[in-house]
Formats: C-alpha cells, sequence, structure tokens
C-alpha cells in the first residue's frame, strides 16, 4: 500500500534523498512507485517490462533527486516526467509490443479512472484547471492530447489511429497545446 | 514596439517545447528539438514549463503497486557506480599487494590462474583467453566485505571474504547484477573464508556478462528464488577487469 505524503512532505523526502539520505529515497519509492507503475504500465501495457522500466526510473531518480528544485517543480510531476520519457524511450526501442486503443475509448476509460482526492500527490487545484482548460478544446484535440500523454503516441501513430493525415494530427494538437497554454496561465 | 517576427518565434518556440514533452515528434525531429534543449536554456526552461503543466494529465491513471522485488533490484542498484569507478581498481590493487595469508593467497592464485602455461592447445577446442574480472565488495559504510574474482575463460570463482560477515548467523547468498538492473542467484557461500567454486555453463555466461555482485544475508536452510533475495543485500560492487 502507498504511503501517502504532502506535496510538501514529498519535496523535502526528495531533497533529502539527493544528499544520499537512503531512507527518504525508501520514502519517496514507497509514496510514488505505485503511481509511477501505472504510468509507465499504462504507456508499455506489459507488466515485467514496466517493473523493469520503474527500476531504472528510480535509479535515475537517485542519481537526479540533487537536481530537484521545488521552487520550479512539483515533485510529483518531476517523478512522473522522469517515468513516463523512461517508458517512452523503452517503447520506442522496439523492446514491447503495444496494444491500441481508439481516442475515444481512451477517453472513456481513463473518465472512470479518477483516485480518490487523498490519493492525489498533485495540488487538486492544479489538476482542476488543467482538466478544466482541457475541456475547453474540442473532444477530438482534448482526447488526442490525452492520448499522446498516457500511452505515448507519436504524431505519426497518433494520425494513423485516427485515419487522419499527418498535417490534420500536427494542427489539432499544435493549436490544441497553445490555447492550453493560454488557458492556464490566464 | 514588439517585432512581430519575434513573436511568431516565440509561438514557435512554445509550441516545439510542447511536442517535445509530450512526445510526439517522429525521432528525427526530437533528436534535433533535444539537442536544442540541451543547448539552449530558454528553450529548456520552455519545455520544463511544459512538462508541469502537463503533468496533471497522469493524475487519472490508476496507480498499480509493483512487486516487492523491485525495491529490492533499485536497492541493489543504488550503490553500484553508472561508470567503472578507477579509484576501486586502485584500491584492490594495493590491497591485493599488501595482503598476506589467505586472501593474498587466494588472489595469488588468481594471477597465477591468467599466468600458467596452458597444455598444448588444439587450435579447434582452444578455450578463450582468459578474462580475469574482479570485484570489491563493500557495505554500505564503504567498508570491504570481500573480494571475489572470476575467470571468465573457466569458470572459475574465487572468494575472499575479510571478517566482517563473521559471526553473522545468517547465510551469505552471491548475486549476479546484471546489465539490465535483474539479479542472478549464484548460491549460498562461506562468509568466514576464502573459498573456490567453478560455475557451470548456466552460470558461467551470466557472470562473464554481469556489471556488479552482491551479497545478501538469508535466513539459516533458506533458499531465495534465483531473482530475487528475500534477506537484506549488505555488500555490493562492480565487476572490474584485471
Amino acid at each position: 500500500m502507498s504511503a501517502i505524503l504532502t506535496r510538501d512532505e514529498l519535496a523535502q523526502a526528495l531533497g533529502r534523498a539527493g544528499e544520499g539520505d537512503r531512507a527518504a529515497f525508501r520514502r519517496v519509492y514507497d509514496a510514488t512507485s505505485a503511481k509511477l507503475l501505472g504510468v509507465t504500465l499504462r504507456i508499455l501495457a506489459d507488466r515485467q517490462l514496466a517493473e523493469d522500466v520503474l527500476q531504472d526510473t528510480y535509479l535515475t531518480v537517485w542519481r537526479k533527486a540533487g537536481s530537484f528544485d521545488a521552487s520550479r517543480a512539483s515533485p510529483i510531476t518531476w517523478l512522473v516526467t522522469i517515468a513516463r520519457n523512461r517508458a517512452i524511450d523503452r517503447l520506442r526501442s522496439g523492446a514491447a509490443m503495444r496494444r491500441s486503443t481508439p481516442i475515444d475509448e481512451a477517453v472513456t476509460v481513463i473518465a472512470d479512472e479518477g483516485p480518490s482526492p487523498a490519493e492525489s500527490l498533485e495540488t487538486r487545484d492544479d489538476v482542476r484547471r488543467l482538466n478544466d482548460c482541457l475541456g475547453q478544446l474540442d473532444d477530438r484535440t482534448g482526447g488526442a492530447i490525452r492520448t499522446a500523454f498516457m500511452d505515448g503516441m507519436t504524431y505519426d501513430a497518433l494520425a494513423a489511429r485516427e485515419n487522419v493525415p499527418l498535417g490534420t494530427m500536427k494542427s489539432w494538437i499544435r493549436r490544441g497545446m497553445m490555447r492550453l497554454r493560454m488557458c492556464l496561465e490566464s | 514596439m514588439t517585432d512581430p517576427t519575434e513573436n511568431s518565434r516565440l509561438d514557435e518556440d512554445l509550441a516545439l517545447a510542447g511536442e517535445l514533452a509530450l512526445r510526439v515528434l517522429s525521432p528525427e525531429d526530437e533528436a534535433a528539438a533535444r539537442a536544442r534543449a540541451s543547448a539552449e536554456p530558454a528553450f529548456a526552461t520552455h519545455v520544463e514549463a511544459w512538462n508541469e503543466r502537463l503533468g496533471g494529465l497522469a493524475d487519472r491513471i490508476v496507480p498499480v503497486e509493483p512487486s516487492a522485488g523491485v525495491w529490492t533490484r533499485v536497492e541493489v542498484g543504488l550503490t553500484v557506480p553508472a561508470a567503472a569507478n578507477d579509484n576501486r581498481i586502485v584500491f584492490w590493487r594495493r590491497w591485493a599487494i599488501g595482503s598476506t595469508g589467505l586472501l593474498a593467497a587466494s588472489l595469488t592464485a588468481v594471477v597465477m590462474l591468467a599466468a600458467q602455461p596452458a597444455p598444448a592447445p588444439d587450435v579447434a577446442t582452444a578455450p578463450p583467453p582468459a578474462v580475469i574480472r574482479v570485484a570489491t565488495l563493500t557495505l554500505e559504510s564503504g567498508v570491504a566485505a570481500m573480494t571475489l574474482a572470476y575467470d571468465a575463460g573457466t569458470g572459475e570463482l574465487y572468494l575472499a571474504p575479510t571478517n566482517e560477515m563473521a559471526g553473522d548467523t545468517r547465510v551469505p547468498h552471491l548475486w549476479l547484477v546484471m546489465p539490465e538492473g535483474d539479479v542472478q542467484l549464484v548460491g549460498a557461500i562461506d562468509g568466514s573464508t576464502t573459498s573456490h567454486h567453478s560455475l557451470g555453463r548456466a552460470l558461467s555466461g551470466p557472470a562473464g556478462a554481469a556489471k556488479a555482485v552482491a551479497v545478501s544475508m538469508e535466513a539459516p536452510g533458506h533458499t531465495p528464488a534465483a531473482d530475487r533475495p528475500d534477506g537484506p543485500v549488505v555488500a555490493q560492487g562492480t565487476f572490474q577487469r584485471l
């Protein structure tokens, strides 16, 4: 069972891990490993591979924790970014076979996957705002951005799956991202 | 008044940074964008900002508890440096030269193994040239617990423990740490005196490829699964070529 830490507690534990404190690193692992395995498993769809990448992720976290800056990044986002990038690197290295789920279905599935507020390490307001802003995009664009993030898909793969020209998919996501940014910063 | 060309360039940079953070670019475009992020701090800051904006998308991903073995593998990897540590080689050489008694005898045997003339070799069946791999296993405190030497040509393994594990009622087990980070059990070892083992074919390949070795302490009479220690990992060391 994951231990629950507040954002500040997690940031502090990560800072101490960066100074070589193994007990603090273990607290980071206990509090976040289930979330990060969720991220890597979603992308790789293979538990063994996802756990291999998880192991690699935490070794990277141990080495890089000293560079984590709580004034610039949320600790869970920083960790998710490392895990997600590692999983995508593994996925694209050809080591993983990918299942395929249409975007509409992916949106439906994730809509039912919300964790309880107590389980969330992210600031609830930030997440609510992101979801509000994504909700202002048309469903197709919002779905494409979510799928790209959660499944680690490239423009090429997204376009092929949605059966639209590559330029169309690029245009949807680029415009959607810029509108998202404006909305988040307004 | 702001130059419209400047604005347009900024928008383009922001969009590209977002694409890099989202990982939607083709391999070629991604490599070019990564090179920019490495060379241009302002662009790298845009990418970080996008990571921060998009991170909340993971909020809806269902957590999945990892297997207990993942932490063990992480723990094993913590003290294995990413790159070879030259100080360890220097330390080992000094120790080998300065040591006496069984330890020195054991290490001398390793060197002899490398130096002894082979019987007239049959070209077709000649064994590969001896490649001696050594590792100094240290405790978390940094104190050396054991020196290990392995001849990848013959499968001969020599272990020379210090006194650090003497008196422990648990049984030390030796593990290979493979390049991918998974571990493989070699077997129970004697932590109180030097020993010599001959690894079978199933283990000699992995032992030649392993990047490090580790020792876990297991309960007496208990044999852990081949890929996961059950007891605590107490010592680790990186393989170096002699």
